[in-house]
C-alpha cells in the first residue's frame, strides 16, 4: 500500500518509490530508501509528517501516494 | 592562506560553529535553511585559515538556490579541508552526506555535534569506531554548549595537505564497476575527483555526463551490465549502496537505550498540527507576538523614550546646548528639529521592536516555524504557492531583506519567483512605528490593528500568486512539499539575545545613515519656500510638493499633504514615515507629548476609515530601498523587479481605495462618488484572480533544478 494509507502510528517499511523525477531522488538523499522503516507520526488532510531513520520529515500527500510500504 | 568549510546537513549546528570560530553573529535558528548564502569569516588564532559558513544540504546534489551556493563552493576546489558537521542523534542521515564527502579527495573532518543532547538520551557512540569506518578523524562537540572545539580546530588544522584512506562503502560488485569507469576515465580528471566522477556517471548524473560525452560509449556498457545484476537503476543502487553501509556502521559503534519513549516534540506536534487547532494556534502566537511589542511591554517602553528621553531631555537639552555654544539658528533648527526630532520619533519606537525581535527569535529557536510551514502547506497549495514559502513571510515579520533572500529555500523555480516578489506584503518591524502611531492616533491603541494588517498581508501574497502566475503564464501545480521537522528545543538565551540586539543594531545604524539623510531633506524642503527664504511649514516647498502630489492619494480618503509626503518618504525606508511626521509636527511647535502628535495625526484624517486606508496603502506598497535591491538579487532582472514593485503599488493603491469607499459607505458614511468606480476596481481584482490560464499548454513542466 502507500504511506498515505497508513495509520498514524503505525510503522512500515519502504517497499518503493515510485515516479522518476528529482523529489524521488529528494526523498531517497533524505533516508527514504528500500527497506527503512518509516513511521507516522501525524496526518493534517492528507499531507504527514513521518519519522524516518530518526528524523521526522513533513511531506505532502502527492509525495506520500508514491511511497510504497508493506 | 588556508581555507576551510563547513558542511553539514540544514540545521546541524553550521552557523553556531561558525559563530565561535570567527567571532561572527551570523543568523541562527531551529529550522532547516537558515544560512542562505555563504558567509567567510577568520579563524580565531589562526589569523591565516578563513572559515567558510554554508548553507546545509542533504547531499551533493542541489535541489534549490541555495544548496547550488553549497554545492558550487564545494567543488569549486579551492578547498583545503571540510569541517564535515553532522548531528550526532541522527546519525544513520547526517553520514549519508559524509560517505559523498569522502569520495571527494578533499581531507575531512567529522564534528559530532549535538553531543550534549545525544549524551542526554542516553546514546553511546564509540568515536574510534566511527573514525575508523570513515577513515578519516571524527570529534565529538557541541556547538551551543562549547564543548571540544579546541580538538576540533586541532584535529582540522593537522588535516590540511594530509591524504585520507577512502573507505570503500559498496558492495564488491558495485566497487568492481566503479573500478571499471576509473580506469575509463583516467587522466580526464584529476586524481582526487576520479572515484567522485565514476559514481556520479554510475548514478546517471546528467550534468556528469556531459563532461564526459566522449567516454560514454565505453561506460554505459559497465553501468547496465550493473543495473542489470542488481536488478535496479545505477541512481537507487548508489543511494542504496551508502545507507547501507552507514547503518552497518551505526550499528557497530552506536549504542542507543531501548527504552521507545513518545517524545516531547511528538506530543507537541500532536497539538500544534492538530487539523481543528492548528490556525488558531498560529493566529494566537501572532496576536500574543503584536499585543506584546506594540500594545504592552513594548508600548509602554517607547512611551517612556518619547517622553522622558526625547521631550523632556534630548530636544530641548541639545538646544539649549548648542544655543549656549553659539552656533548658527539655522544649523540648531537643522540639528534640533530636523534630525533629533526626526531620528528620535524612530529610534523612540526602538523599545517596541525590542520586544518584536525578542519574541521572533524565540519563535526562530523553538523549532515551531517548520511547523507553521507544514501547517500552511495546505492552504497554500490551493492558490498555487507550497507552504515553503511561508518561511520567507516569517522572516519578513522582522525584515524584508532576509525574508526575500529565504525564498532561495523553495525548489520551485516559479514559487521561488513568486515568493520573492510578494513577501514584503508582510508588515516587517520598520513598518510597526507606522501600525503604533496609527493605532494610538486614530483607534485607541487597538491590539487588533496590527494582526489585521499581517493576515491582509498573507491574504494578498496568495492573491497576488495566483494572479502574478496568470500574468506571467506560470501554470502547473506547486512542487511537492519536503521539510524536515526539527526537534523542538528550550531557545537558548545566547542565541536569542544575539539575534534580537544584532536586528536592534541594525535598525539604529539605519537611523543614523539613511533616516539621518532623508531627515535632513525634509527639514530643509520643509523650512524653506522656494526662494530659500525661512517659512513656515506650511508655506515651504514641501507643501507646495505634497499638494501637488496628494490628489493622486486623495481618491483613498486622505488628500492630506503631510501624510502625503510621509507616503512618498516611506518608499525610501518606512521609517521615514514616522520621522516625516515628527519632523512637520515638530515645527509645528506642538509636540510637547505624544498625545498631541495622536491628535495630529488623528486630524489629517477625515475618518477612520480614512486612516486606515493609509495604513492599507502604507503597508502594501513597494517596501524600501534595500528590499526592493533584495528582490533585485532574487529575480535577477530589473524588468521582473520592476513587474514587482509595480504590482506592489498597484494593489496597495486598489486596496486602499476599495476599503475607503466600502469603508465609508458600510460606517454610515454614505455613498461616495467613487464608489461606483471602487466596485469596477473591485470587479477587476476579482477578474484577475478568477480568469482562466490565458494560454495552459505553456511551461507544464516539472519542479526545476538549477544548477
Ligand atoms: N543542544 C545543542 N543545540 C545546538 C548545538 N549546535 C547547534 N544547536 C542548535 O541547533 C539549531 C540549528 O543551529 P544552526 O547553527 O542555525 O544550524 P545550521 O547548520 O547553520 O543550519 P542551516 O543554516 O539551516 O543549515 C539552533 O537552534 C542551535 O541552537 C549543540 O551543540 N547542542
Ligand atoms: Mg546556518
Amino acid at each position: 500500500m502507500t504511506l498515505s494509507f497508513a495509520n498514524v502510528g503505525e510503522t512500515g517499511s519502504i517497499r518503493k518509490i515510485l515516479g522518476d523525477d528529482s523529489s524521488r531522488k529528494k526523498l531517497m538523499d533524505m533516508g527514504f530508501v528500500e527497506g527503512a522503516e518509516v513511521r507516522v507520526v501525524c496526518r493534517v488532510s492528507g499531507n504527514l509528517i513521518v519519522e524516518v531513520k530518526g528524523v521526522r520529515i513533513a511531506i505532502d500527500g502527492s509525495l506520500a501516494n508514491r511511497i510504497i510500504v508493506g | 592562506m588556508s581555507e576551510i568549510a563547513l558542511v553539514g546537513n540544514p540545521n546541524s549546528g553550521k552557523t553556531t560553529l561558525f559563530n565561535y570560530l570567527t567571532g561572527s553573529s551570523q543568523k541562527v535558528g531551529n529550522w532547516p535553511g537558515v544560512t542562505v548564502d555563504k558567509k567567510a569569516g577568520r579563524l580565531k588564532g589562526h589569523p591565516n585559515v578563513s572559515v567558510v559558513d554554508l548553507p546545509g544540504i542533504y547531499s551533493l546534489s542541489p535541489y534549490s538556490p541555495e544548496e547550488v551556493i553549497a554545492r558550487d563552493y564545494i567543488m569549486g576546489g579551492n578547498l583545503d579541508a571540510v569541517i564535515n558537521i553532522v548531528d550526532a542523534t541522527n546519525l544513520e542521515r547526517n553520514l549519508y552526506l559524509t560517505t559523498q564527502l569522502r569520495d571527494m579527495g578533499v581531507p575531512v573532518v567529522v564534528a559530532l555535534n549535538m553531543i550534549d543532547v545525544s549524551r542526554s538520551k542516553g546514546e553511546e557512540i564509540d568515536v574510534k569506531e566511527l573514525s575508523k569506518w570513515l577513515g578519516c578523524p571524527v570529534v565529538p562537540i557541541s556547538a551551543l554548549k562549547r564543548e571540544g572545539l579546541d580538538d576540533l580546530v586541532g584535529e582540522t588544522i593537522r588535516a590540511i595537505g594530509t591524504e585520507q584512506p577512502v573507505p570503500k562503502v559498496f558492495q564488491p560488485k558495485v566497487e568492481e564497476a566503479i573500478s571499471a569507469v576509473s580506469a575509463v576515465l583516467a587522466g580526464s580528471e584529476p586524481d582526487g575527483l576520479l572515484r567522485w566522477s565514476s559514481v556520479k556517471l554510475i548514478e546517471g548524473d546528467e550534468a556528469e555526463r556531459e563532461i564526459h560525452a566522449d567516454d560514454l560509449a565505453e561506460i554505459d556498457p559497465i553501468v547496465s551490465s550493473l543495473e542489470a545484476a542488481m536488478d535496479e537503476d545505477g541512481e537507487t543502487i548508489i543511494i542504496d549502496g551508502r545507507y547501507n553501509h552507514i547503518a552497518a556502521m551505526v550499528a557497530v559503534s552506536v549504542k542507543k537505550p531501548d527504552v521507545e519513549v513518545v517524545t516531547l516534540s511528538d506530543k507537541i506536534d500532536a497539538v500544534v498540527t492538530n487539523r481543528w487547532l492548528a490556525l488558531p494556534i498560529f493566529f494566537a502566537v501572532m496576536f500574543v507576538v503584536y499585543y506584546l511589542s506594540i500594545t504592552t511591554i513594548g508600548g509602554w517602553g517607547t512611551d517612556w523614550v518619547n517622553e522622558a528621553v526625547f521631550e523632556e531631555w534630548a530636544i530641548p537639552g541639545a538646544e539649549q546646548w548648542l544655543t549656549d555654544m553659539g552656533v548658527n539658528d539655522m544649523l540648531v533648527s537643522l540639528i534640533v528639529d530636523g534630525l533629533i526630532t526626526g531620528v528620535g520619533a524612530v529610534l523612540g519606537f526602538l523599545p517596541q521592536m525590542l520586544v518584536m525581535f525578542l519574541l521572533l527569535a524565540i519563535l526562530e529557536d523553538s523549532g515551531y516555524m517548520a511547523r507553521v510551514a507544514f501547517v500552511m502547506d495546505r492552504i497554500f497549495r490551493r492558490f498555487g504557492l507550497s507552504g515553503k514559502s511561508f518561511i520567507p513571510i516569517l522572516i519578513t515579520t522582522g525584515c524584508g531583506v532576509p525574508g526575500i533572500m529565504a525564498s532561495r529555500t523553495i525548489e520551485d523555480d516559479r514559487d521561488r519567483r513568486i515568493t520573492a516578489m510578494t513577501c514584503s506584503f508582510m508588515p516587517c518591524a520598520a513598518k510597526l512605528p507606522v501600525i503604533a502611531l496609527i493605532a494610538g492616533a486614530i483607534f485607541n491603541e487597538s491590539p487588533w490593528i496590527a494582526p489585521s494588517l499581517y493576515f491582509i498581508g498573507i491574504f494578498a501574497i496568495l492573491f497576488s500568486g495566483v494572479v502574478l502566475k496568470k500574468i506571467q503564464g506560470f501554470v502547473g501545480t506547486p512542487a511537492p512539499f519536503i521539510m524536515e521537522m526539527p526537534a523542538y528545543h528550550m531557545p537558548n538565551a545566547r542565541t536569542v539575545a544575539i539575534s534580537s540586539l544584532d536586528r536592534l543594531f541594525h535598525f539604529v545604524k539605519k537611523a543614523g545613515t539613511i533616516i539621518i539623510l532623508a531627515c535632513a531633506l525634509v527639514w530643509f524642503l520643509s523650512a524653506y519656500n522656494w526662494s530659500m527664504a525661512a517659512v513656515d511649514v506650511a508655506d515651504s516647498m514641501l507643501a507646495d510638493i505634497g499638494h501637488a502630489v496628494s490628489v493622486i492619494f486623495a481618491p483613498l480618503g486622505w488628500d492630506n499633504w503631510m501624510a502625503t509626503v510621509a507616503t512618498v518618504t516611506g518608499l525610501i525606508a518606512k521609517e521615514n514615515v514616522v520621522s516625516t511626521f515628527g519632523i512637520l509636527f515638530g515645527l509645528e511647535e506642538v509636540s510637547e507629548a505624544g498625545d498631541e502628535i495622536w491628535a495630529n495625526v488623528a486630524g489629517m484624517f477625515s475618518s477612520g476609515v480614512a486612516g486606515y486606508s493609509f495604513l492599507l496603502f502604507n503597508m502594501l506598497c513597494a517596501p524600501c530601498f534595500a528590499a526592493i535591491g533584495a528582490m533585485r538579487r532574487e529575480l535577477g532582472t530589473w524588468k521582473d523587479t520592476a513587474l514587482a514593485v509595480g504590482w506592489q503599488c498597484g494593489l496597495a493603491y486598489a486596496a486602499a481605495f476599495v476599503f475607503y469607499h466600502f469603508g465609508t459607505l458600510a460606517t454610515g458614511g454614505g455613498l461616495t462618488i467613487g464608489f461606483p468606480f471602487a466596485v469596477a476596481v473591485l470587479a477587476l481584482l476579482i477578474w484577475l484572480f478568477a480568469r482562466p490560464m490565458p494560454n495552459p499548454e505553456a511551461g507544464a513542466d516539472e519542479g526545476v533544478v538549477p544548477s
